[in-house]
């Protein structure tokens, strides 16, 4: 037996091509005794950075390359760099071919490779059927090109004429001159995939496998094959198993060598980096503390900038820094902020990168930056979500196109994607592959379970759909496509294209690298996020209003910190559209949490958390809070790292220390484990950290359950963990919020309609909180409204306030009504409604008038009649569609306008319509503003809801718990959290309030139609209230929409108030993606406080088109 | 109304623009609260197993034209009002089934004896009729409207009565005319300036001051022609040449609509009342005389005493069931019609050994050997590929039959059923046999190639049990040039191989 290394390995990578992991084929490698793997995929480097890891951790020789496709005709040819700058020529190469297709696609041709060929060893794979003059004088073409370095690639195909084909293909190689080499050309690692690859192949050729025929590959040898086994087959030619050898040994590159190098950032007037580091920290220091820099965060500017002299990071923070000035310093500014383990750091506050004051949290910078792990910072920095395509193009412009490039996102098959495609594939009915895929909620990455089958009226145990299933899950976690990261940027001083592809995007301007994030931070390559927020939008929005109205000076740094009247409001759970905490389950949670100042705001940010929920940390927390459990903690040690929390762990950096501290691991060893958290059902390590951890904690004393716990926690927080520092950056946003919300809910009702669509709640449900607060608000009118929601003068008075939030009363400020904008009508353009807006001069007193000065067309003009925009020329809804539809006809171009203005009312007779009746203009309104302020739907309905024995939502509040009653409303959102079991969470709304309501799984069984089909329902149950929070526990739901016909024979298209309809979009969703949409998608630090919800329902729960950047 | 009451809720979804929905649900689904052109996901997401079919408008079509002919019992000026309404023009007919009521009774109550839900209602204008059978919220099943009674009637139908677009009911009921009493008696100008002038012949059409004329189906033009006998004849020369006739007129029917005959139906009336009944085939559509009386003839040889002309036959009836579409093709100057000709050869071959007997082999896209070819009958194919592949044979994607490089023939020349097991001796893991024995013969393997391994398909293989194949072409020093296979990889599917001689190469 001969040594061997397999030269020619297609990982998952080419897409629905192979149909093993990277991960998978570099430990077959090395259980077979390869000498060494080269991954090679289709046109892409994709894979090598997944196998470059394993195959760091297995000992196994990973030679990174590609496989060549052509579109010339040209036979494949296997690439591997020899050295850094061969690897260079390779990812140019692919990047010239990427450029020029569309996004995913490469067209390259044998120039191409010619003009790149220099430092590459090259395998030419000949076609099946061999033209032996043609390929005789490829191999001479290339070896001309790169002498030396250009082999023949031999492999068995078991079409029967093997022997004669190698034969054949040792005279050509002599004949060229050239070295003949073995090649598996493996699709797989063991020969049991071929069915999936079989399966992959079906669905790249969109066919079932029975008529599939010779599109998929006769026999299962696609494998990875022992040297033995190679040794064998490639006995008459034992040279070419050995020439493997010789081959491997000439790929000296290691992916080692992309030692990242910063961009040159020294400005002028500084020797270096550090310099001008220190000198601009030393400017911002003075700035943030004009009474001068205490002397903790002076002791810890110097401590930073050691470190960051040490490891060299200073380029990097400039980096950061010139992208933050450059938003600030446009026309208009751009609001922008840290986040993440950034707000650590005291120089990134000083720099203006975070806006966290570390003298109000406890730094840990080594969560940032640390020496030990040698790992660039990573800085997330959230833009104004409309704003933020500025900034990228900033960054594109400032370093190029070849310097930086979007990281990309590798969007992986997920339970329903799969199984739609494996049952098609398998020839299963829509209907059947409906079903299943119906079975999975969201975003699962869990196989359809044989219950859940049954539960469908299927059998599982039919031969046809096992296999579905058994593929499916086989499929899950396969890579489909690159898509592009939500900001993450690459960039780098020396060109980018020599380092990674780089590809086109599916957007237009953007360009993408070849790895994600994962990929990067293992190659230590530096990588800046650039998000997108909708609140900065809404907060910039709202400090130009106040500074317009209000003489505020526009500036987040002037709102008072620490204002009692914001906890206040907080702590009754007055929260609707305050940043993070205004889901329902923040809204309940605030209540008990009942902030007192700042640090209080970051805890409540953290803990509404998939991670503290499911590591069972809520309960013991608030009990400790309220005092009636009593403060301890496990360990003196551990005092310190839980003393913030009352003795419970709730961040990340906690979780992290307690594995130090407790359980005895390294710094280096607690970030690991956190990090495998995220990817350990790929790669299965998790059971290792399990037994270090609770093994670790229990020798040194600790209880096991709470050992137990501390692991279940780290596991939630792997994918949904807050740290500490990042808390707090979202909680400066909650605190800032709250506090315009409280003081001025005018104002922030103006900018939280202006930066629609963003949050949780419908236009209808932020305009309806205003009034409550006493916010006057008036109609969308031609005479008075602009594109945007305003502010008016007001009449100096408040509204009056609803009881519920009399206690805010004497914090509001507000002398201000608020107009609503065209921007709320559905359906108009916003040129239409700037138009109107430009034209008005003294005001419009006609349809015609209006008509004829801003040559709008008719159909704007219906929509603005629909939306009752005519009032203040007396025209009610139906008198001014009736006027504007006749402007179609009787008004075209060739009719004089000023004939047919002064004959028309004489022409025409006086017909008679209708009026209209209030329940009607209400749907009316709603159907085409999404909210009216004449009334709410339901107060038509009380009456028939009295005598029903339906009480309104305000009544419950003065209701004992226990108490059976029945509540009805419009619904408004329905939630199904992950980590609740099942349990839907349904907001009614009726005219005194929202009632919540939960319906448990069984329940929701029985009514499931009506849970999800009603617009108007009723719920009976048993009443719940914990501390002024209320629940109505649902035993009966009964659908009530019919009585919705009572206002309008056309009410029953009343558009659903539910803002974030999770369950249905979920369905919905299942429905409309084979592919999971990658628009779908969302940045998991991003997700909002409603994260409670297992991905799955959260990435639905954001419509697309609304992600948070 | 062409829901088939059953107890299940059923649905029936379709595409309306990008989005499914349904189109129909039956009485059951719509008491669960589904209604049509809700979207199917919230329907499934409210009953997840729901029953459901596809919408074939096509069908619904084609199902409501065979009601129409049905109903042509009650009057031959019938008109369709799709998808699923009918006009019956009954003027003068009503007296023939007892009245208007009568008529009405006895179709509905067939109607509904098939299985259909019916609503119908009489009326002096078809506007009239069509609003009140579908909107009138009075009677059981049907609704008569008086003459002069029509107004009336009208007037308290919703305004999507008078079969207006959606849209202009949508643009109605926006400014709260929802009725017709809510149009009928308002000045027309100001309406068909906002609304178009349908709206106001939609009303003047219902209420008959405008003319509806029905625009009566058009039945197939049935191709019969038949030659009535006072005298007659028996002799097979005078059936031909009546045949021939016939054909001639029938060929020039068919050359004006541009089409040919791929059905002929032959009835041939005996005097004593029996009819005898020919059908013939075609392969391709056909108008031509000559070919046309051969085909009889070969079928009338092969008859032979099954068609018996007793005493004679009084009535020859030529009939074309089925056409299609043939137009000239234009042939170059010297060249042979020589698909046209084989496809007459197959014509006639079919008409006399039957279609089939006469088969061609068509090509599989399939790596199992013995299903990569299949028989089919010659008749039917020519016909398929005619109208798929204009005329080219099924090309696959995955390139020529053979995958290997050289030249060697892949595939024996005779492949057997059934293959034969052997007894073989061979090298492991994958070697060639070094000898075997078939039929009780010996044979000393001299040359052998391969192995050329086809794994089965793993998804029709249930149990597991199919084993991989590793093929060899071999030559025995006794002569013998076969096609062996070893069935089960060695020790990675069986440790005890089974041998097969699969095929034969000379």
């Amino acid at each position: 037996m001969a040594p061997y290394a397999e030269l020619a390995a297609t990982t998952n990578f080419s897409f629905l091509c192979g149909a093993s992991h990277p991960e998978e084929m570099v430990s077959q490698a090395r259980e077979l005794g390869l000498e060494g793997l080269g991954i090679a995929d289709r046109n892409t480097v994709a894979g090598v950075v997944r196998a470059h890891i394993m195959g760091k951790e297995l000992a196994v020789k990973i030679a990174p390359g590609a496989r060549l496709v052509f579109t010339d005709g040209t036979p494949d040819i296997l690439a591997y760099p020899m050295n850094r700058s061969g690897w260079g020529h390779l990812t140019k190469l692919l990047t010239r071919g990427k450029w020029r297709a569309e996004k995913g696609d490469c067209i390259l041709t044998l120039v191409d490779l010619l003009d790149h060929i220099d430092e590459l060893n090259l395998i030419v794979l000949p076609p099946i059927q061999i033209e032996s003059g043609s390929l005789i004088s490829r191999l001479v073409q290339l070896k001309e090109a790169a002498p030396r370095a250009v082999w023949l690639g031999a492999s068995m195909l078991y079409r029967g004429d093997d022997g004669r084909r190698l034969a054949r293909l040792a005279t050509i190689a002599v004949e060229a001159g050239v070295a003949l080499i073995a090649v598996g050309d493996a699709l797989y690692h063991i020969p049991e995939r071929r069915a999936l690859q079989d399966v992959v192949t079906c669905i790249r050729e969109h066919r079932q496998l029975d008529d599939a025929g010779r599109r998929l590959h006769v026999n299962a040898e696609r494998h990875l094959k022992s040297p033995r086994e190679m040794t064998r087959l490639f006995r008459q030619a034992p040279q070419a198993i050995s020439e493997t050898l010789r081959f491997l040994d000439r790929c000296r590159f290691s992916l080692e060598e992309l030692k990242y190098e910063y961009p040159h950032e020294t400005p002028e007037g500084y020797a270096t980096a550090q310099d001008a580091l220190m000198a601009l920290t030393e400017t911002g220091a003075r700035t943030r503390y004009p009474d001068g820099v205490p002397a903790n965060i002076r002791h810890a500017l110097d401590h930073e900038l050691k470190i960051i002299a040490e490891l060299g990071y200073a380029p990097y923070f400039l980096t950061v820094h010139n992208i933050v000035r450059f938003a600030r310093s446009c026309e208009i500014p751009i609001l922008c902020q840290g986040r993440g383990s950034a707000a650590n750091s005291a120089i990134c506050y000083c720099l203006g990168i975070t806006e966290v004051d570390p003298s109000r949290i406890a730094l840990l910078f080594e969560r940032f930056v640390s020496a030990e792990r040698r790992e660039p910072p990573d800085i997330d920095i959230d833009f104004e979500h409309e704003r933020r395509e500025e900034v990228i193009q900033h960054i594109y412009r400032h370093y190029g196109r070849h310097h930086a490039g979007l990281a990309a996102t590798v969007i992986c098959y997920r339970s329903r994607s799969a199984i739609r495609e494996v049952g098609k594939v398998f020839g299963l009915s829509d209907d059947t592959v409906g079903a299943l895929a119906g079975t999975i909620w969201g975003w699962s990455n869990d196989a359809v379970t044989a219950d859940e089958v049954r539960r469908i009226g299927l059998d599982p145990a039919d031969p046809r759909l096992a296999s579905v299933l058994q593929y499916a899950r086989e499929l899950i976690d396969f890579p489909r496509h690159l898509s592009q990261h939500v900001g993450g940027f690459v960039i780098t001083r020396s060109r980018l294209d020599e380092v990674v592809p780089i590809e086109n995007a599916a957007m237009e301007d953007r360009t993408v690298v070849e790895w994600n994030k994962d990929d990067l931070e293992a190659l230590g390559i530096l990588k800046i996020d650039v998000l997108g927020l909708g609140m900065l939008s809404c907060l910039h929005r709202s400090l130009a209003l106040l500074a317009k109205h209000y003489q505020h000076d526009g500036n987040m740094a002037a709102i008072p910190a620490d204002d009692p009247a914001v906890y206040d409001m907080l702590s009754h759970g007055d929260s609707i559209g305050v940043f993070q905490v205004e889901s329902r389950a923040q809204m309940s949670m605030l209540p008990r949490l009942r902030p007192k100042e700042f640090y209080d705001l970051v805890i409540e940010v953290a803990i509404v958390r998939p991670g503290p929920i499911q590591g069972d940390m809520v309960h013991p927390y608030l009990r400790r809070r309220q005092g009636i459990e009593p403060i301890d903690y496990p360990s003196e040690n551990l005092k310190t790292v839980l003393k913030k929390t009352l003795g419970v762990p709730l961040f990340q950096e906690q979780t992290m220390r307690i594995a130090i501290v407790a359980a005895g691991f390294t710094a280096v060893e607690a970030d690991k484990l956190r990090r495998a958290m995220a990817t350990f059902k790929r790669v299965g390590t998790i059971k290792y950290f399990r037994d270090k951890l609770i093994g670790g904690m229990i020798s040194r004393g600790y209880p096991l359950d709470f050992a137990e716990r501390c692991f279940h926690q780290i596991e939630g927080f792997g994918e949904y963990g807050f740290p500490e520092s990042h808390a707090a950056s979202f909680a400066l946003l909650v605190y800032t919020s709250a506090w315009i919300k409280c003081h001025y809910p005018d104002v922030f009702a103006a900018a939280l309609l202006n930066s629609q669509p963003m949050g949780f709640y419908a236009p209808a449900q932020i305009v309806r909180d205003a009034q409550e607060h006493g916010v006057e608000i008036r109609a969308v009118d031609i005479n008075f409204s602009g594109w945007d929601n305003r502010l008016e003068d007001g009449l100096g008075t408040l509204e009056p306030v609803h009881p519920r939030h009399a206690k805010t009363r004497a914090a509001i400020r507000t002398t201000h009504a608020v107009r609503l904008g065209f921007r709320q009508i559905n359906g108009l353009a916003e040129t239409d409604g700037r138009t109107i807006e430009a034209a008005r001069d003294s005001g419009f007193d006609s349809i015609r008038d209006l008509w004829l000065r801003t040559g709008l067309f008719p159909t704007a003009l219906e929509r603005l009649a629909q939306a009752d925009a005519f009032r203040s020329i007396g025209l009610d809804r139906r008198e001014a569609l009736w006027a504007v539809r006749a402007l179609r006809r009787s008004g075209d171009k060739d009719d004089l306008p000023l004939f047919a203005r002064a004959t028309m009312p004489e022409l025409e007779p006086d017909i008679d319509l209708p009026p209209m009746p209030l329940g009607q203009q209400v749907v009316e309104d709603y159907r085409h503003l999404q909210l009216s302020l004449k009334a709410h739907p339901v107060v038509f309905l009380r009456a028939e809801l009295k005598s029903r024995r339906i009480i309104p939502h305000e009544a419950l509040v003065g209701l004992p718990s226990g108490e059976r009653v029945t509540v009805a409303g419009l619904v408004l959102v329905r939630q199904r959290p992950g980590s609740a079991s099942g349990v839907i969470f349904m907001t009614l709304e009726d005219e005194t309030g929202i009632a919540n309501t939960i319906v448990w799984p069984k329940t929701f069984e029985i009514f499931r139609p009506i849970v999800l089909g009603a617009r108007l329902i009723s719920v009976t149950g048993k009443l719940q209230n914990e501390s002024g929070v209320i629940h109505v526990v649902a035993e009966r739901c009964e659908d009530l929409s019919f009585l919705l016909h009572h206002l309008s024979a056309d009410a029953g298209c009343l558009p659903t108030l539910a803002h974030a309809d999770e369950i249905k979009r979920t369905i919905r969703h299942m429905a409309s993606s084979s592919p999971d949409h990658p628009g779908a998608r969302i940045d998991e630090r991003t997700v909002r406080a409603d994260d409670l919800m297992a991905a799955a329902i959260a990435n639905a729960a954001i419509p697309k088109g609304r992600n948070f950047h | 109304m062409l829901a088939p009451a059953k107890s299940k809720p059923r649905i029936i979804v379709g595409e309306r623009g990008a989005a499914r929905r349904l189109t129909a649900v039956n009485d059951a689904a719509a008491r669960l609260g589904l209604e049509p052109d809700m979207p199917l996901a919230d329907a499934q997401a409210m009953y997840p197993a729901l029953e459901r079919a596809e919408a074939d408008p096509e069908q619904d079509r084609f199902l409501l034209e065979k009601i129409a002919d049905w109903c042509d019992r009650y009057t031959p000026l019938i008109g369709l009002h799709p998808p699923d309404g009918l006009i019956l023009d009954i003027s003068g007919c009503a007296h023939l089934f007892g009245g208007e009521t009568a008529l009405c009774r006895d179709l509905v109550g067939r109607l509904e004896g098939q299985g259909f839900k019916v609503r119908a209602a009489i009326a002096d204008t078809v506007g009239c009729a069509a609003g009140v059978a579908r909107f009138s919220q009075t009677g059981p099943e049907a609704d008569i409207v008086s003459p002069g009674a029509t107004k009336a009637a009208l007037m308290p139908l919703p305004l999507a009565g008078l079969r207006l677009s959606g849209r202009v009911v949508r643009a109605l009921a926006q400014v709260g005319l929802k009725r017709v009493a809510d149009i009928v008696d308002q000045p027309r100008a100001p309406l068909a300036a906002r609304f178009g002038i349908s709206l106001v012949r939609r009303l003047d059409q219902a209420l008959g001051d405008e003319d509806e004329p029905i625009a009566p189906r058009r039945p197939l033009p049935p191709y019969v022609v038949e030659r009535r006998f006072g005298d007659p004849i028996a002799l097979e020369a005078d059936i031909l040449g009546t045949i021939e006739h016939l054909a001639h007129e029938l060929a020039r029917m068919m050359e004006r609509r541009g089409e040919g005959a791929r059905l002929v139906q032959l009835a041939l009336f005996r005097t004593d009342g029996r009819v005898h009944r020919i059908a013939i085939g075609t392969a391709a559509p056909l108008r031509d005389t000559q070919r046309l009386r051969r085909l009889f003839a070969d079928k009338l040889a092969t008859l032979g005493d099954e068609c018996d002309p007793g005493f004679g036959f009084d009535v020859v009836r030529l009939s074309v069931g089925v056409t299609q579409r043939c137009d000239p093709v234009q042939t170059g100057l010297e060249s042979i019609n020589l698909a046209g000709d084989l496809a007459h050869l197959i014509d006639r071959l079919s008409a006399r050994f039957g279609p089939q007997r006469v088969m061609r082999l068509i090509p599989q896209d399939t790596h199992i050997p013995e299903f990569a070819i299949v028989a089919l009958p010659a008749q039917t194919l020519l016909h398929q590929t005619r109208s798929h592949h204009a005329g080219q044979e099924p090309t696959f994607a995955c390139g020529p039959l053979s995958g290997q490089d050289s030249l060697a023939p892949v595939r024996p020349i005779r492949l057997f059923e059934r293959p034969e097991p052997v007894e073989a001796v061979a090298e492991v893991p994958d070697g060639p046999p070094v000898r075997f024995r078939w039929r009780h013969v010996l044979h000393e393997v001299m040359t052998a190639e391969g192995p050329e391994r086809i794994a089965m398909e793993w998804w029709r293989d249930e149990a597991g049990q199919v084993l991989t194949r590793d093929y060899f072409r071999v030559e025995s020093r006794q002569g013998a040039r076969v096609w062996l296979y070893r069935e089960g990889l060695y020790e990675r599917e069986t440790i005890q191989p089974r041998w097969f001689l699969h095929g034969l190469f000379a």
